[in-house]
């Protein structure tokens, strides 16, 4: 994996962020980020932008939400920021993964998959901006 | 996104295929959800040309396993591709869904025939 960052400014519309992928698939392959660390980071940076897209503002206009990837000798670090409503996803319960069909719940399965898909994730709200910094360790 | 719909005797085949994602899962979920609304209760979602789910589309196959389980209904996914399939099961639907290799398997699975060679 080569060393490089990008930083991608997303407008807070739903159809952007087959972009954002599609950007950062870019700079995966430039960079030789293993396929499945690729990958992992493309769904992650979907939820989390996702969740903002959804549930981040009452009038979105003129917004957008920051994404940066950084690739280091054997971690990467996703930081998505946005000026949206100070929303921590780690407060969000994690679904029972035990329980039946019936009793499954709609909700929690992306900030699931984010928990998952990433070794660490820290929240801050810092200067009005919501700013959540995910890694994941790359071999 | 595409989504294909056939019918083998009782078994009523959905094919989606590319990306189902936040943009798109809406679509999927009307289809899936009339479907089963039109009566339709042994249910195969091929997904042999899906390259990327989402959690929102993920929620359209736990919807629909959760409406067809009390009216008697099945539903069956096939063909997962291995980055796909990894996400089914990190979210636990392995435990809860009915996910075979093939079509064939799927369709055997819901007591039908084996689609022709």
């Amino acid at each position: 994996m080569h060393e490089g960052s990008i930083t991608v400014r997303v407008p807070v519309d739903l159809r952007e962020i087959e972009r954002l992928n599609k950007v950062v698939r870019q700079f995966g392959d430039l960079h030789e980020v293993p396929s499945r660390a690729l990958y992992a980071i493309n769904l992650a940076l979907d939820e989390i932008v996702t969740n903002v897209v959804r549930y981040g503002f009452d009038d979105s206009a003129g917004k957008e939400i920051v994404a940066q990837v950084t690739a280091r000798e054997d971690e990467l670090m996703t930081v998505v920021s946005d000026p949206g409503r100070a929303f921590n996803p780690l407060d969000v319960a994690p679904p029972d993964l035990a329980a039946p069909l019936a009793e499954r719940a709609l909700g929690g399965l992306g900030i699931h998959l984010v928990r998952s898909l990433m070794d660490t994730i820290e929240y801050h709200r810092q200067n009005g901006k919501n700013v959540l910094t995910m890694r994941k360790r790359v071999r | 996104m595409q989504i294909k719909e056939s019918k083998q005797g009782e078994v009523l085949i959905l094919t989606i295929s590319e990306h189902l994602d936040s943009a798109t899962s809406a679509v999927f979920e009307s289809k899936v959800l009339g479907l089963i609304e039109r009566g339709e209760r042994k249910m195969v979602i091929d997904c042999g040309s899906l390259e990327y789910v989402n959690s929102a589309g993920l929620k359209v196959f736990l919807l629909a396993a959760k409406r067809l389980e009390p009216l008697g209904g099945k539903l069956v996914l096939c063909a997962l591709a291995p980055s796909v399939l990894m996400i089914f099961e990190m979210i636990g639907f392995s435990r809860i869904m009915r996910i075979v290799p093939s079509l064939d398997d799927a369709l055997k699975a819901l007591g039908g025939e084996a689609a022709p060679a």
